[in-house]
């Protein structure tokens, strides 16, 4: 029997950070999509639909608070829960992520298992967040489950 | 699940798995039999007292076409389309082997049987836990020919037998071994048998003992006895997969601090403080994995709490020769770098701004920039070998600090283009005050405005 797993992207400018972030979930039988600039994360929003997006905010050519008012402004993908990862722990950053629609708030540099019990805490009920148009699927998995 | 379904349950130790199979078996019935223990669960499936389809759960699923590859017995290529297209279900894989003529229908239809075989035995070595038969139920799809329950359970029997007379063995059907970083030889040279050799290849810290079983069609008891011959040779290692997990997230935590430094330096654009941001981030991760080391190293584990000093001694030991030796060969500014209490100290190179200045400063930071990156690589290749070695972990983190290398080369590089542009714009001033010396009507030498850009071709490449 296949189990379902959930896809979570990684969007973070520094291949380290991605490499980092993409083992650390997959031990956590996580799968994992990476990107490393914003037009390739909403890209990969848009193919993937991931079950949840990992969003660092200083990136090349759109930060993390306009791809997140991008996702939260499209109906298909706006339940998808972001987590901002940033190097800035100010009062202000927070709270214009929070503005920007995030979920929650990661300082950089963030602790492995921090990471993975936030990621679990948002990923719970994941397939009943996919979208419409997903609904074949999601009986599928829901059968096999 | 109805719960009128249910035409039998019970306790194991009050009817033993083998009774109950065999009543199964002689009243020709059909449905599930569940029988869990612990966290183990069996699911056995029955039409017409014939074993159909078995499913074991808690067991994390191994990759057999992965371990097909390790064995030579199929090509990555191949066992990457057949992953790729059963998505993951073992039934549906080897199908597809065999209508793709990689596999026989006679292997799929043995290595089916010895997989129900395996755990059948497993499970008859049970104490504890309950069983329940449910009829009516839709049986499991299986592409396996339907099995006498009398032969599956002789020969599980047998293989009961084989764990029983073992004894004694701290090897459990989830350890997971590993070759030892100092096997480097050719081990045809150790004359093992072909099946020792087998189980060498897959012990890649990945590939736990049942699965080799399930891979090689060898008995797990089989396997014991081969893996305790092994690790009586310090060919392999058994890996302790709750401490290598520890040990990942504190050397990933590491790499994501350092990284963190890295980028918060990104924004110096004074090349001495760049640099000097450079010396801080490598003499910070090298002391990272430092501490890191003092505590995960093989040597130093499992000995309880050890006194400070002996970790110290430790890492100097292991240390101080790799480091004084590129002091010697490469990077003489490597010199003024001491150890102490475990932790390398470069307070002389960090403070040499107050008796040296302007570009013999920024000439000492470029040399203990490169040599403490140099050191960097050599820190944790020692300490990966150390720790984990050639495993799967090893590997995953080998990964991931190639990618932090690269961001480091990265800045490395961003400043030798400074330099490089530093000294071309040196030159071309040394080159414009040299022509103007030579003065008017002496040179050939187009005059102007001094600019460079609008000297002829064949002088410019010159320069």
């Amino acid at each position: 029997m296949i189990e379902p797993v959930p896809t979570v992207l990684v969007v973070d400018d520094s291949p380290t950070v991605r490499k980092i972030v993409q083992m650390t979930l997959q031990r956590e039988r996580i799968r994992v999509i990476t990107a490393g600039d914003g037009l390739s994360a909403l890209t990969s929003v848009a193919d993937e639909i991931p079950a949840l997006v990992l969003l660092d905010i200083q990136l090349p050519r759109m930060d993390g608070y306009h791809i997140c008012q991008i996702i939260r402004k499209n109906l298909q993908f706006r339940t998808i829960p972001i987590i901002m990862l940033s190097g800035k722990d100010g009062l202000f950053d927070k709270m214009r992520g929070r503005l920007a629609g995030s979920t929650e708030y990661l300082t950089k540099p963030f602790d492995s298992v921090e990471l993975v019990q936030t990621v679990k805490k948002h990923l719970v009920g994941w397939q009943q967040r996919m979208p419409p148009q997903y609904e074949g699927m999601r009986s599928r998995l829901r059968h096999r489950g | 699940m109805e719960s009128q379904d249910r035409i039998m349950d019970g306790d194991l130790q009050t009817l033993g798995l083998q009774s109950i199979l065999k009543m199964l078996a002689l009243s020709g019935k059909t449905g599930i039999l569940f029988v869990h223990s612990g966290p183990e669960t069996l699911s056995i499936s029955l039409r017409k007292g014939q074993l159909v389809a078995l499913h074991e759960e808690s067991y994390p699923k191994s990759d057999l076409l992965n371990m097909l590859c390790l064995i030579n017995k199929l090509d990555p290529p191949r066992a990457h389309a057949v992953r790729e297209a059963s998505q993951g279900n073992l039934q549906v894989a080897l199908a597809m082997l065999v209508e793709r003529n990689w596999m026989s229908a006679e292997e799929m239809q043995y290595r089916l049987e010895f997989a129900v075989t395996q755990s059948i035995s497993h499970a008859l070595r049970w104490i504890d836990g309950r069983f329940a038969f449910h009829r009516q139920l839709v049986t499991m799809e299986s592409w396996m020919q339907p099995l006498e329950i009398d032969s599956v359970l002789l020969e599980a029997l047998r293989q009961a037998d084989e764990w029983e007379e073992m004894g004694e063995t701290s090897l459990t059907r989830m350890t997971v071994a590993r070759w030892l970083p100092e096997v480097s030889n050719d081990v045809r040279s150790l004359g093992l048998s072909q099946e020792h050799i087998e189980v060498l290849c897959l012990a890649n810290g990945e590939v736990s003992l049942q699965a080799m079983a399930m891979v090689l069609m060898i008995p797990e008891a089989r396997v014991v006895r081969i893996m305790n011959h092994l690790l009586a040779l310090h060919l392999i290692e058994v890996v302790d997969t709750a401490l290598e997990a520890e040990l990942q997230q504190d050397l990933s935590n590491i790499i994501i601090m350092c990284q963190h430094k890295l980028a918060q330096r990104r924004q110096n654009h004074v090349p001495n403080q760049h640099l000097l941001g450079l010396i801080e981030t490598l003499s910070q991760c090298i002391n990272g994995l430092l501490i890191h080391h003092g505590t995960y190293a093989k040597s130093l584990r499992g000995r309880g709490q050890l006194p400070f000093t002996e970790i110290v001694r430790y890492l100097e030991r292991r240390f101080t020769q790799p480091l004084e030796l590129l002091a010697k060969q490469q990077y003489p500014i490597l010199d003024t770098l001491t150890f102490t209490n475990g932790q390398l100290d470069c307070t002389e190179i960090i403070y040499l701004d107050k008796l040296v200045k302007g570009e013999k400063l920024e000439e000492f930071y470029w040399e203990a920039v490169l040599g403490l990156a140099t050191f960097l690589r050599t820190v944790f290749s020692t300490l990966l070998n150390d720790e984990v070695g050639n495993s799967h972990t090893g590997r995953q983190l080998n990964y991931v600090w190639k990618a932090f290398l690269t961001e480091i080369d990265q800045e490395i590089q961003q400043y030798q283009l400074y330099r490089a542009h530093r000294n071309t714009q040196q030159m071309r001033s040394r080159y414009s005050e040299n022509v103007y010396q030579i003065g008017p009507g002496k040179s050939n030498i187009p005059q102007g405005d001094g600019n460079l850009d609008r000297l002829p071709e064949t002088q410019r490449r010159s320069i």
